[in-house]
């Protein structure tokens, strides 16, 4: 079973490097513009729109974290869109999947491997992103010394990972109950867009405010305020649990599933022998 | 049962409304090479879905070394080989690395020089990414992942698609060695002389219903003799006319005949025409199987 999740791993190892790189970037980019930004910061933190969405933009702390903490799960939420959409439906669109299912595998521990190895791929990818920005604010430290540690900086980035980790659990449970690949990533981006906005606009519509918690970014702090209060658990086992959940179901619709390699009309098990 | 390896009592698969594969009753021995013959859509990669417990059945049950497809299917496999009829491959791996991953999903049982061999003598070399195979290429990696766990039961898809005629024979060699190493393989094909070539049984399925199952030799005798008959004089050009005969060619004193049923008539009525020669000549199961698909079906006659 460890070699599915080898194989699942080495085939995604372009895109971890790619996207770890651009997220890096990322991060970097906002880093290094800090000392030129930083007189201007007072004026910015004035502006209404910011102060709106509750954005605070008149320190270190907030510029990255409308930058980077803001920005990053949605960017990264395309790769997750593309990918986990793609394991289990790509693959039957493609029809490798045919081959897959008929070694001596149940279908639980091929939907694990596969789920274990998009983990693994989004925890590397945001450990390269958090290590290059740590080491960009180390390096600007040495000339603009700012009040956000080392520490705070890496576990900032990596605190993007629960959320990350429910959307892929999202994803990959939309890939095993769609019939095929579009309408998976449809149903996904439809979940990280309707998130997103739900929990932007209950910043600006008390009546939105009830259902936030609907939103998975209701459990993600991208405030400056993730910097000092640091990671709340109560936030991080939400998020795990509702990707606990949405694997069950995974495992569930794709135990049922009838695999037609990429045909119609495709059809679940309603009839049992 | 006995000592069947496949088993299936009413099998009958629908895809929604559309129909897959319906009551299929179906016995396949142990040892024994067996033809699963049908033109495209007939239902053949649909059983053999069902067996790999890929799809699953309406009704009906299917049993493999008298298991449940369904519910010990994970047991079936550790010793069934299958080679999908649309063999889809990881392009961006090579296929050494592929092979070697399969060997590790069934429990690390490949014997590594078998694998080997294997490869040697499709002439196809593990070290190149897939993606840069041709047709018949990825044909040969899916013919070693199917046979290089040396499995006791072997499903084969169309195994010789894509694959030049010496390949083919290659192909036909190995299914013929696993037969004599006692191993069961089912062999579904629309090739028909490569059937005929390997096979001890076949099974004929048509619309989704086997209309017949049976042994190559006896399929080949039981559904018509064809004859050639030399005459002394011109024969009339009714003369063989009737129930169960067709003249299929004539040649002056010479004609061909294809005698479903009737022998004795066609022989009183050659004998008063003055009969000087007469010869057996061979029917290949092409011909049977095309004989098959020209009868209605009840669907059809229904309908």
């Amino acid at each position: 079973m460890l070699s599915l999740f080898r194989h699942e791993l080495l085939s995604r190892w372009g895109a971890i490097l790619g996207w770890g790189t651009g997220l890096a970037l990322m991060g970097v980019m906002y880093i290094g513009i800090y000392p030129q930004f930083k007189e201007q910061m007072g004026a910015l933190a004035d502006i209404p729109f910011y102060k709106a969405f509750g954005v605070d933009m008149g320190s270190f702390e907030g510029l990255i974290a409308s930058g980077v903490l803001l920005n990053l799960p949605v960017i990264l939420g395309i790769y997750i869109i593309v990918t986990s959409s793609d394991t289990l439906s790509g693959e039957e669109d493609r029809g490798t999947l045919e081959l897959l299912v008929t070694m001596p595998l149940r279908r639980w521990q091929i939907v694990s491997m596969k789920a274990s190895a998009l983990l693994t791929a989004t925890f590397l990818m945001l450990f390269i992103a958090a290590v290059c920005t740590t080491v960009a604010l180390a390096w600007m430290n040495n000339t603009e010394p700012v009040s956000v540690s080392l520490g705070q900086m890496f576990g900032s980035v990596m605190s993007c990972w629960p959320i990350a980790v429910a959307l892929l659990m999202i994803g990959l449970f939309f890939s095993a109950f769609c019939p095929n690949r579009l309408s998976a990533s449809m149903a996904t981006t439809v979940v990280l867009i309707v998130s997103y906005f739900l929990d932007t606009l209950a910043n600006l519509v008390e009546a939105v405010e009830p259902i936030r918690p609907l939103s998975l970014f209701y459990y993600f702090d991208s405030s400056a305020t993730a910097y000092t209060a640091g990671v709340r658990l109560s936030d991080v086992l939400a998020l795990f649990g509702v990707a606990a959940v949405f694997f069950v179901f995974a495992i569930i619709s794709f135990e049922r599933r009838d695999l037609t390699v990429g045909r119609w009309p495709w059809q679940r098990a309603r009839h049992r022998a | 049962m006995g000592d069947a390896v496949i088993h299936t009592s009413g099998l009958t698969v629908y895809y929604g409304a559309q129909r897959g594969i319906v009551d299929v009753d179906l016995q396949v021995r142990a040892g024994e090479v067996f033809g699963f013959l049908g033109p495209n859509g007939a239902g053949k990669t649909t059983l053999q879905r069902v067996l790999m417990d890929v799809l699953r059945p309406t009704r009906g049950s299917a049993r493999v070394f008298g298991m449940d497809c369904r519910k010990q299917g994970v047991a079936i496999r550790k010793r069934a080989g299958y080679l999908p009829g649309e063999l889809s491959l990881y392009p961006g791996i090579k296929a050494g690395a592929f092979l070697e991953m399969l060997g590790a999903l069934h429990g690390g049982v490949v014997d590594e020089t078998y694998r080997n061999q294997l490869c040697e003598r499709l002439a196809l070399d593990p070290a190149r990414k897939m993606r840069t195979y041709s047709r018949g290429n990825k044909q040969k990696v899916g013919i070693v992942a199917a046979f290089m766990g040396r499995p006791d039961l072997l499903i084969l898809d169309e195994p010789t698609s894509g694959l030049d005629p010496i390949m083919q024979q290659v192909l036909l060699d190995l299914v013929r060695e696993a037969k004599d190493e006692g191993r069961t393989i089912f062999f579904s094909s629309h090739n028909l002389p490569e059937v005929q070539a390997v096979c001890d049984r076949v099974g004929i399925i048509r619309e989704g219903r086997l209309i017949q199952t049976s042994e190559v030799d006896a399929l080949t005798k039981q559904q018509f003799v064809r004859l050639r008959l030399r005459f002394r004089d011109t024969p009339p050009a009714d003369a063989f006319s009737g129930n169960g005969v067709s003249e299929t060619r004539r040649d002056g004193r010479e004609v061909i005949l294809e005698i479903a049923h009737g022998m004795d008539a066609v022989m009183t009525r050659a004998a008063a025409l003055g009969i000087e020669e007469i010869e057996t000549l061979p029917v290949t199961l092409e011909e049977i199987f095309l004989a098959f698909y020209d009868k209605p079906t009840k669907e059809s006659l229904d309908a």
